[in-house]
């Protein structure tokens, strides 16, 4: 049991930058909104400051993850203990990476650590209960697919964080607070995430196709999992469908895309749990 | 006949195909038996005609190379996976160790109305096998060790695991958790031929505790039941290797009244014959799996991203990321 309390000091310590973060995020929406001046913008100085919590949180959960590998020599890929601290991992990291490289979408972060301290206060719920490898994981398509899987996840909770911000626009003091953008923009760039989401889904399900033909024998058979991430991929080719066919209104779009989002982050979080026969090479 | 198809490529029809696909998968949730194939084939045949009458008339379509790949690869999935449906093969089989895979000892079978049968071409013979266990009795890798027929007279060496198939003409044999111990027993009756065959006992270890099966000599009413009793090492706290060879046995046989225990190389005289316990030996379960479409498919399922791809660069390579109608006075 000693073991088990390495890792956790390392991944209280994250969660707490990203809780830093998450105020800073709040803070600096919350200052635009109290500028006078008219579609005033958010500080870049603050916006810096949200970006080195967010990256000391990354690092802080890389240790706390390396800690766990190195104790239990495998990866955090088994049970949803290890599942939430690798996407508590991916999501910030590759947040981060794009809150640094696309500067305009940095608006999002009110809704964006929300959602991620929605696995973060889960994780401080749970037991921290070691995993056992299954004979199946050693498969190197296993990494394809937890690496296409975690881009996807992070590319909806991008688009997710965007829809919110449309969204919270409707209120009138986060109207002031995002004055500076228009909706039609953000659902231009929320839509155009939702597209890296649909690719980076396909990818994910080709390479646990893949993957599940080598370690359970078929590639396909509707287990929990499979079907849930199924309907995830076909909701994001409906999604699109939607707002090509029928030209819904912005706001719709923007439920549709946080419909989706809840969609795949059940199927992550939901599915492998709710049911016993839910990839099966785990039992 | 383009208005009809024109009607037939609408989009609306495309939203009402993916709903009842995502009902007909809903439906298929496990896969259990009693739902009818057509809740996922009726909607993707609507979709495949839908997307096809789209290909052929809607220039939103076929005017955009990277779009028109991604559906035709769309298409040739579906078309791909319902060639897979009617030419696939599952079953399974228990393979005796030192015994050559017969086909007559196929069990399970479900398999697609167009599969060609090839099976009786597979030729591999069993020896032993090994399953690393960890603490808990948790099952690690297994290494199944067979002699393959190369289909030139000669016979190749191969280990085959739960994910390193043997691949032979399409068929997939996997190794499973379904594996156990064999006797090898040679009856010699009072008149006639001895004969010799493997006695398979439930699988090990998850049925450590009834390690039991029964058999009747050919010729006689009676059943002689035989328990074996095994050391194999196995210890639930740590580490250990499910190895055949390895393992220490007693058989004991029970007939009627009487009861004897045997060591491997005994014999004991029975009524109407002679049993004799040759050796211990093992037995592993495969899965066997066929389906002629999994490269098409995977090769397919790239391309469609691929063209998804594409599609999406030449859409956005011209705009940038940026949304903001003022970006001058940042502090
Ligand atoms: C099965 C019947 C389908 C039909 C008839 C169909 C039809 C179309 C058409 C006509 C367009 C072009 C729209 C335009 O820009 O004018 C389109 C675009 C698109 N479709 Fe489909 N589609 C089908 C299935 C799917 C599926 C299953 C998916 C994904 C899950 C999908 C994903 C897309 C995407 C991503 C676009 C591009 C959207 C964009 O560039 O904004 N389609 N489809």
């Amino acid at each position: 049991m000693i073991g088990v309390f390495t890792e956790l000091p390392w991944m209280w310590a994250g969660l707490f930058a990203y809780a830093i973060a998450t105020l800073l995020a709040f803070h600096n929406v919350w200052q635009v909104g109290a500028n006078s001046a008219a579609a005033a913008l958010p500080s870049r100085q603050g916006e810096n400051r949200i970006l080195l919590a967010l990256v000391s949180g990354v690092l802080l959960l890389t240790v706390a993850l390396a800690v766990r590998w190195e104790r239990l020599g495998h990866g955090p890929f088994v049970n949803l203990f290890e599942l939430l601290m690798s996407q508590l991992f991916s999501l910030g990291l590759i947040y981060s990476v794009i809150y640094w490289r696309v500067p305009d979408l940095r608006a999002s972060a009110v809704v964006v650590m929300p959602l991620i301290w929605v696995l973060g206060s889960w994780i401080l719920l749970m037991e921290p209960v070691d995993s056992r490898f299954p004979p199946t994981y050693h498969n190197d398509w296993l990494w394809a697919h937890v690496g296409f899987g975690k881009l996807f996840l992070s590319f909806c909770l991008v688009a997710a964080g965007l829809a919110g911000v449309i969204l919270l626009r409707t209120i009138p003091y986060f109207a002031r607070c995002f004055a500076h953008m228009t909706d039609e923009a953000l659902d231009q760039l929320a839509w155009r995430f939702m597209m890296l989401t649909l690719v980076f889904d396909s990818l994910m399900l080709i390479a646990g196709a893949v993957w599940a033909q080598d370690a359970w024998g078929r590639y396909w058979s509707w287990d929990a999992l499979e079907t849930s991430s199924f309907m995830t991929w076909l909701s994001i080719g409906a999604g699109i469908h939607v707002r090509l066919t029928y030209n819904i209104p912005i706001r719709l779009g923007a439920l549709v895309i946080l419909a989706i989002f809840f969609l795949a982050f059940t199927t992550y979080f939901g599915a492998p749990y709710y049911s016993e026969s839910a990839h099966k090479g785990v039992i | 006949m383009m208005s009809w198809l024109r009607r037939l490529a609408s989009t609306r029809l495309t939203l009402l195909g993916m709903v009842l696909l995502a009902i007909g998968a809903g439906l298929s949730y496990d896969n259990p038996a009693d739902v009818s194939v057509w809740v996922l084939a009726g909607p993707l045949l609507l979709l495949a005609s839908n997307l096809f009458a789209a290909i052929l008339t809607q220039p939103g379509i076929n005017r955009r190379p990277g779009l028109l790949m991604f559906h035709i690869g769309l298409l040739s999935i579906c078309a791909l996976a319902a060639i897979g449906r009617l030419t696939f093969y599952d079953a399974r089989v228990e393979v005796s160790q030192n015994g050559a895979f017969d086909v007559a000892a196929v069990d399970e079978i479900s398999q697609g109305m167009f599969h060609p049968s090839e099976l009786n071409r597979v030729q591999f013979v069993q020896q032993g096998y090994t399953v690393e266990y960890r603490p808990g009795v948790v099952r690690g890798i297994t290494r199944s060790y067979l002699q393959v027929s190369d289909g030139r007279g000669g016979w190749e060496s191969k280990v085959v695991g739960d994910d390193t198939p043997l691949v032979v003409d399409g068929y997939r044999f996997y190794t499973t958790f379904n594996k156990g111990f064999a006797a090898v027993l040679t009856w010699s009756p009072d008149q006639g031929e001895a004969i010799t065959g493997t006695l398979h006992m439930p699988s090990y270890p998850l049925f450590d505790y009834k390690q039991a099966n029964s058999w009747t000599p050919p010729g006689s009413k009676k059943e002689i039941k035989f328990w074996l009793r095994l050391d194999t090492g196995m210890d639930e706290d740590a580490d250990w290797l499910l190895d055949v060879s390895q393992a220490q046995s007693v058989l004991v046989v029970n007939n009627g009244e009487q009861r004897l225990e045997l060591q491997t190389g005994q014999t004991a005289s029975l009524p109407g014959g002679q049993l004799r316990y040759e050796a211990l030996s093992g037995w592993m379960g495969y899965k066997i799996f066929y389906d002629p479409t999994l490269k098409w498919l995977f090769i397919a399922s790239m391309l469609t991203v691929l063209g998804l791809c594409l599609h999406y660069w030449a859409k956005f390579k011209h705009q940038s990321m940026a949304i903001m109608t003022d970006k001058q006075s940042k502090t």
